[in-house]
């Protein structure tokens, strides 16, 4: 074990025993700890933004365009300087205003890639998806009988039509006052509540299934320093 | 400020020892002496006083002086229409102001007579007052065109006149000259005082005691009787006094008073001196002015006659009068006119010289401002003796002469002036003899005035006395002699209307605030307490205080009350039946994490191999082994390192596998997150170390900015966006992509966006067991070909591909047992809340 990696090792037992050390409640070492992640990303994110992005992206640019690139280069090339000191500008309450036209330009266009990607990547697809859980075709290719391919499909479809109705809101004013939702609206509602509940419990399990993969590994990772001095 | 005197016509500076201007000739000072200081312009604060312009009326225009003429003449009719049919046949309407205000003084304040005064008269007051002049009768002397004698041709010859008025008659001529006055009335003075009185003079004085009752009675007469019975009378002037008693039937003591006086002397006993001092002085006064009364005896036939000096005392030479002196015009003095009116009996003794009757009452004339000359008479040419007895003088107090004389006499001519002023009633008794010497009004000074004045001021500036006469002619015509002797306007001051119509100073608002008298000027005459109380915004009272509490009825409040209480009810929350959560206990907290830690703790110290791995492998996971086993040795394979540190542990023993599985691959690293760099080094210093095999190349990119429109612009042109992917022009060139995330949006972002460009590349993702529910549609949408999630999946991978040696086998047993412990706890808290249910039933129950 070289010097660097003993260190490594030693700083990452000490963060690791100060983490641990909210199991007492939020105690300073915790935060010590925290502060120091919040400090230390903050700066790597910071060495990452101008090494990775301004100085390639902007600097060299710009640079190689004010020495050899044509006039077209050069004026292309203002155009992200330009946009980033307009940003900049949001610093200041009073010229935050002159940031409008450029973070209308951002908001713009990341939204139409968003809804663009989420429309063609996700909502078509997903619908395809559904669609095609009742391909017996595909079923075949994936030597899935045709009950299980119905019940899969099914299963998904009533899952899907169950949940959404569970968010469906709606109703109608009865005589006697009160609203409630339509009879079938209402069963539907309560077996999406159990699709959804499931979910959640697979997302939950997920999570503890997520962190028990850490903290294990942490624990491993103690004992492994542990073990190099043993 | 004292060594130069401003003109007041021309705003030229003179000298202070100036008497007239340099530049205008006009005068610099006001001739009376009262009246100085008092024509200054007036100062704010200054309460503005009644300014009479009587004095300036010479220079009016003629068309002025018409209508003004007019305007007394109408109440002089009236006057005079209460006077008997004779008094108006005998007297001229040409009287003297001087001597009218005279009148009216005395008339009305006998005790302010002075005590030489009635001395000389020899009369008490009230034998003075004639019977002829009642009370109604108000000698008023408002000056007119006729008592400018220049403009009048002599009415009656020297011929006519016996020698006792020639002599008379020069003798008052002579004391009509300017020049001679002011020494005549010192010299009168001193004859009072001194005992030298010649003994003619003495019986003269003891024959005019012995005159007749008419003749005594009037004041001519009084005047003698008095200076003969003062001891310190002058014998001359006895004399004299007598000798004009004896005459007292002549018309001289009717119609001149004073003249007549001295016509009752006989010439035969007249001193040389004295007749040829009346004939010089005479002659020596051929003044137009004095028409009225010396025009008609100074004639040219008389006027020849100059007396030597030779008859004259040596005092009286002195006195003769200059040149510039016989020159200034006298008037007719009042006294002569109220003089006449008391005589109608002696009046029609005798026949009515012709001069006299022929001087028609036309309208009177101003009175004269006295010569300028006289003002330089030397008083060192006079006795001494005269000089003392001059303030005790009465016969010159109202002549102008002394009115011009230096301003040490001004204070006994004031005290004597003012009174006449105050109350213009008639005045029976006139000055006497002497007094003749008023019409020496020097009537060159309204000449030079009427040549220097500015005559436009007239029109814009106008006097008081025309305001008067057209408002009130009748109450004006009283008023005017006294004012008109006493005022001179400077044309730098206002006019008493201009004075009338300036608003009271700042300073007396507070007076004024509680004035509730009545406006007497102005357009609010007659209204009482209209004008503002004060300047500015002054509140009158304190301010209405108005309640703002709402007035509302019992019934109002009522239903006020019931809308509160449905809107309170509507947006109340409804309590919602729950059932009761176990509290969070810290102790319960330690105790997982102490068995948890402890548990897993001990498996991982021991590194247990209790539990095997899983032998099923799943649909994804079996894509994903498909995947890997599919790229080509040395294809470029593109992975995204998208997920945070702290899930280091498990994405890297999820991902390991995979990258154990494929052959030699050409990795290309990218990552949208900043950390993903770092990750990426050091999971090729990690896991990849192990499985670093000879010609393997790895490309960092490092950190992809844009979020999914960076992964969008790389996945059109991944050569643009990282130059280091030189000929690498669309995202299908890869082999594979590998998506290592532990972020279903970050998964979801890659899916998407790259979903256009990628074509049919193989796409297995790496996830963390959290986000593998979100991210197993897109497996079942075949949108990915693989899907590796957690330790779980590493584990199925693992086992399946390398025979279960890896990471995930290190952590599995530990993986394990904290999934079953984690279960036991669910189970176990799910069982115990259970138990604490049935038993809050069974209690319930119990209690029912």
């Amino acid at each position: 074990m070289t010097t660097l990696d003993l260190i490594t090792a030693i700083l990452s037992f000490l963060f690791t025993l100060l983490i641990f050390s909210y199991l007492i409640g939020d105690n300073p070492l915790f935060r010590i700890a925290v502060y120091i992640f919040v400090g230390v990303s903050s700066g790597y994110i910071a060495a990452i933004a101008w090494w990775q992005v301004i100085w390639p992206r902007l600097i060299q640019p710009l640079i190689s365009a004010m020495l050899t690139g044509s006039l077209l280069e050069k004026g292309l090339i203002f155009v992200p300087l330009l946009g980033a000191v307009l940003i900049l500008m949001k610093a200041s309450p009073r010229l935050a205003g002159m940031s409008r036209g450029v973070m209308a330009f951002l908001v713009g266009v990341g939204a139409a890639v968003t809804i663009a990607g989420a429309v063609m990547g996700t909502l078509i697809p997903q619908v395809m998806g559904t669609i095609n859980s009742f391909d017996l075709a595909s079923a075949s290719a994936r030597n899935i009988s045709l009950i299980e391919v119905i019940f899969n499909g099914a299963f998904v479809l009533a899952g899907t039509i169950f949940t959404l109705t569970y968010f469906h809101f709606g109703a109608r004013a009865k005589v006697d006052g009160s609203t409630r939702r339509n009879g079938l609206i209402e069963i539907s509602a309560w077996a999406g509540r159990i699709f959804i509940g499931i979910t959640l419990g697979t997302v939950f399990a997920g999570v503890y299934a997520a962190a028990l993969t850490a903290l294990i590994e942490r624990i491993m990772s103690l004992f492994n320093f542990l073990g190099n001095f043993l | 400020m004292a060594d130069t005197i401003k003109c007041p016509v021309c705003g030229r500076d003179n000298s202070a020892d100036q008497e007239f201007c340099e530049n205008c000739q006009s005068r610099l000072e006001p001739l009376t002496g009262p009246l100085k200081g008092a024509d200054a312009p007036i100062k704010p604060g200054q309460a503005p006083t009644r300014k009479n312009t009587a004095e300036l009326e010479p220079i009016l225009p003629q068309w002025l002086r018409d209508a003004r003429d007019s305007a007394r003449k109408s109440a002089e009719d009236e006057a005079v229409s209460q006077i008997g049919k004779q008094s108006q046949e005998s007297f001229s309407a040409s009287n003297s102001d001087l001597l009218a205000g005279l009148q009216s003084h005395a008339d009305s304040d006998d005790e302010e007579t002075p005590d030489w005064l009635t001395s000389i008269t020899g009369n008490s007051a009230a034998s003075k007052k004639l019977d002829a002049e009642s009370p109604e009768v108000r000698w008023v002397e408002l000056g007119g065109a006729s008592d400018f004698a220049q403009e009048e041709p002599p009415v009656e010859s020297s011929s006519e006149k016996d020698e006792i008025a020639d002599w008379f008659r020069d003798a008052s001529g002579s004391l009509q000259s300017p020049g001679f006055e002011q020494p005549a009335s010192s010299s009168h003075d001193s004859f009072i005082a001194s005992s030298d009185t010649p003994d003619w003079l003495r019986q003269m004085a003891a024959e005019h005691e012995t005159k007749d009752e008419v003749v005594s009675a009037k004041p001519f007469d009084a005047v003698p009787s008095s200076l003969f019975e003062s001891s310190d009378t002058p014998d001359w002037l006895h004399q004299l006094g007598e000798d004009a008693s004896k005459n007292s039937d002549s018309f001289f003591t009717d119609a001149e008073p004073s003249a007549g006086a001295e016509s009752a002397l006989p010439q035969s006993d007249a001193p040389d001196w004295l007749s040829s001092l009346g004939a010089g002085s005479q002659e020596q006064t051929p003044s137009a002015d004095s028409a009225d009364f010396t025009g008609p005896v100074s004639g040219e036939k008389e006027a020849a006659e100059i007396p030597s000096d030779e008859g004259l005392p040596d005092w009286m030479k002195g006195l003769q009068p200059t040149e510039s002196e016989q020159s200034i015009q006298a008037e007719t003095p009042a006294w002569l006119k109220d003089d006449a009116q008391p005589s109608t009996e002696s009046a029609d003794n005798f026949e009515l010289p012709s001069w006299l009757s022929a001087t028609s009452p036309t309208p009177e004339k101003p009175v004269q401002e006295e010569q300028p000359a006289q003002d330089d008479l030397p008083l060192g040419d006079i006795p001494g003796w005269l000089k003392a007895a001059a303030p005790q003088s009465s016969i010159y107090s109202d002549s102008p002469t002394e009115e011009a004389a230096p301003s040490s006499d001004a204070d006994w001519l004031t005290s004597f002036k003012f009174p006449s002023e105050q109350t213009p009633e008639p005045q029976p008794q006139l000055p006497p003899v002497f007094s003749t010497d008023e019409p020496a009004e020097v009537p060159a000074f309204t000449g030079d005035a009427q040549s220097n004045y500015n005559m436009d001021s007239l029109f814009t500036d106008m006097p008081d006395w025309l305001s008067n006469a057209m408002e009130e002619p009748s109450s004006t015509s009283a008023s005017a002699p006294a004012a008109n002797s006493l005022d001179s306007l400077t044309p730098g001051e206002l006019p008493s209307w201009v004075q009338a119509m300036r608003p009271l100073d700042a300073g007396s608002s507070q007076s004024v605030a509680n004035d509730q008298t009545f406006e007497s000027r102005g357009a609010l005459a007659g209204f009482q307490g209209v004008l503002p109380l004060t300047t500015g915004f002054v509140p009158t009272s304190k301010p209405k205080v108005h309640s703002i509490r709402l007035q509302v009825s019992d019934e109002q409040r009522s239903q006020a009350a019931m809308l509160e209480q449905i809107l309170a009810a509507e947006t109340a929350p409804e309590p919602i039946a729950s059932f009761s959560a176990l509290p969070t206990s810290k102790g319960l907290r330690w105790l997982i994490a102490f068995v948890l830690i402890a548990v897993l703790g001990t498996l991982s110290f021991m590194r247990t191999q209790i539990f095997s791995l899983p032998v099923g492998v799943p649909f994804e996971v079996s894509g994903a082994m498909n995947a890997a086993q599919a790229i080509p040795e040395g294809a470029p394979v593109l992975v995204a390192f998208d997920y945070e540190p702290a899930r280091v542990g498990e994405m890297e023993a999820a991902a390991s596998p995979m990258f154990n599985l494929m052959q030699n691959p050409n990795l290309t690293f990218i990552s949208t997150n900043e950390t993903g760099a770092i990750l990426a080094e050091r999971f090729i210093s990690g896991p990849l170390a192990d499985t670093d095999q000879s010609g393997i190349q790895r490309l960092n990119l490092g950190y992809l900015p844009g979020g999914q429109m960076g992964i969008r612009a790389f996945a059109q042109d991944p050569e643009f966006t990282f130059p280091q992917l030189e000929g690498v022009t669309s995202l299908s060139q890869f082999a594979a992509l590998i998506i290592i995330t532990d972020s279903a949006d970050s998964a979801r972002a890659w899916i998407e966006q790259t979903s256009s460009s990628r074509g049919t590349i193989p796409v297995v993702v790496f996830s963390s067991a959290q986000s593998a529910p979100m991210i197993r549609p897109y497996y079942d949408s075949q949108q990915i070909t693989g899907l590796v999630s957690g330790l779980y999946g590493s584990a199925v991978f693992e086992q399946n591909m390398s025979g279960g040696s890896g990471i995930s086998r290190n952590y599995w047993d530990a993986y394990s047992v904290g999934m079953l412990l984690a279960m036991a706890l669910i189970l176990g808290g799910g069982l115990f809340n259970l138990a604490l249910g049935l038993r809050d039933r069974a209690a319930s129950r119990e209690e029912k």
